[in-house]
């Protein structure tokens, strides 16, 4: 056994648009998602019309009601299974696993049913309230949808519930416990109680998301869905599946400082983590994926982090920031990161890095400013989440 | 608001999933494979839209549609 976990299939949905081959050209051509939301924050969101098309052909009966949260999974997965050529495979049953990362559940489920109650006065909300928004409900619909079996959850931390989910996915794969795994992240974060509770965390950027740029004033929010189609390279060549590239490596390490604030030192153990696993040397020319929030504090310490590691010039590094382009989509961030940059690597282009205006000397990173060219076979993809909770992925093109 | 069968049938079409000509006034809500999660939400909806109220025990698997209109037309005064 190769004991590799490849990637054979991948699919997304985001403000940017419904699949890869929408977003791609989007982001990397230099477009960008973010809009005003009628309230005091802009948002990147998803075409709603769009997104019920795109499941128009399903029986939906015994799902019951959809929340996004649910409705953006089930969108990237068809698409993620559709191009790993598994729709209807045998090999989609109990040795198929479901591992999804969501950071808050359904907010807009939750919104109608608390403001019915708590404005309106009603005595009763709709029936379908907790199951449309339990936060595990995604990984529940995809199972159905797909008729899966073997093990399936939803893997919860915040900003960086998707890198977990797959990094936990790959080791089911990698152990030999599961053989192919349905892994990513869905949010759907944008109802206005979700918002407005966003927007008084203050870290909310009230223009646009502008990170490592030196007037860089927050985050601004996202909402979609990302995910792959990962299985022991054994298996994929036994099927004669196409392989995308490799999850080859996964760091994962807790701050155990503070419920908001990075912590450099947790960061770093993430990152060399992830190299080590991968077997991917630190020196080694790569495209990073940086967590870049835009906030004040987590670019400045995540380049800080960046920089020990790799060096005061991160030589051989290419940086891309795509949440400039589609958002913060919390808890399916990093899977569409990685989507994204997978997608780069096997493009040999990297994202421009939108809305930066200066340069911030606490930030002095080899970002790619313009659609940039650059040739190496590594993605590194960082996610630090609120709370200390960090997870890194490793992907490498296919050879 | 008065119910007719017809606004009834169309919630429950829309609740169910169920297409409206296969909604028989004869047929039980299990012979229509409706579960307990479409049912409750199908009996919200009617006393929403109507503004009723059904109590929980008033209906069950073995009562059929046409029971179903008969308590809310009656609701409603119709």
């Amino acid at each position: 056994m190769s004991g590799r976990v490849v990637v054979t299939g991948m699919g997304c949905i985001s403000g940017l648009g419904v699949g890869l081959a929408e977003t791609w050209p989007k982001i990397v051509g230099g477009e960008g998602a973010i809009g005003p939301t009628g309230l005091a924050v802009p948002a990147a969101r998803v075409d709603a019309g769009r997104c019920a098309a795109a499941l128009s052909a399903l029986d939906l009966r015994r799902m019951g009601q959809l929340d996004p949260l649910s409705a953006f999974a089930l969108v990237a997965t068809l698409e993620a299974v559709g191009q790993a050529g598994l729709a209807g495979h045998s090999s989609l049953a109990r040795r198929t696993a479901v591992v999804l990362g969501c950071g808050s559940g359904g907010n807009a489920t939750i919104d109608t049913a608390f403001e019915r109650f708590y404005a309106q006065g009603r005595s009763k909300v709709h029936p379908q309230t907790i199951p449309s928004s339990m936060i595990s409900a995604p990984a529940s619909h995809v199972a159905m949808l797909l008729g899966l079996h073997g093990p399936a959850m939803v893997i919860s931390s915040a900003c960086a519930s998707s890198a977990h989910a797959l990094g936990e996915a790959m080791h089911m794969v990698r152990s030999g416990r599961v053989d192919v795994a349905i892994a990513g992240g869905s949010e759907a974060c944008l109802s206005p109680g979700s918002l407005i509770a966003w927007a008084s965390l203050g870290v909310m950027a009230p223009d646009t998301c502008r990170p490592f740029s030196r007037d860089r004033k927050g985050l601004v929010l996202g909402e979609g869905a990302a995910v792959l189609v990962i299985e022991s390279e054994n298996h994929a060549l036994a099927r004669g599946a196409v392989i995308l590239g490799e999850l080859a490596g996964y760091g994962t390490s807790s701050d155990a400082m503070d419920i908001t604030a990075p912590d450099q030192a947790g960061i770093e153990l993430a990152i060399r983590d992830a190299h080590e696993d991968a077997g991917l040397p630190t020196e080694a020319p790569a495209l990073i994926s940086a967590h870049g929030t835009g906030t004040r504090l987590n670019d400045k310490v995540e380049a800080a982090a960046l920089t020990a590691i790799y060096g005061a010039d991160c030589a051989g590094k290419t940086i891309i920031a795509t949440k400039s382009a589609h958002g913060h989509l919390i808890g399916a961030t990093a899977a569409l990161e990685f989507v994204i940059g997978m997608r780069a690597l096997a493009a040999g282009l990297a994202p421009p890095v939108l809305g930066y205006s200066e340069p911030d000397p606490d930030c002095a990173l080899p970002l790619a400013l313009g659609r940039t060219a650059f040739a190496c076979d590594a993605l590194v993809s960082n996610s630090f989440a609120f709370g200390g909770l960090n997870a890194v992925l490793i992907g490498r093109k296919a050879t | 608001m008065a119910a007719t069968p017809d606004a009834i049938l169309d919630v429950l079409a829309k609740e169910t999933g169920i297409d409206r000509s296969g909604l028989r006034l004869d047929a039980t809500f299990a012979e229509l494979d409706i579960g307990s999660l479409d049912f409750v939400s199908a009996l919200f909806m009617l006393e929403d839209k109507f503004d009723i109220t059904i109590e929980p025990d008033s209906l069950g698997p073995t009562s059929t549609i046409n029971d179903l209109v008969a308590l809310v037309t009656a609701r409603t005064g119709g």
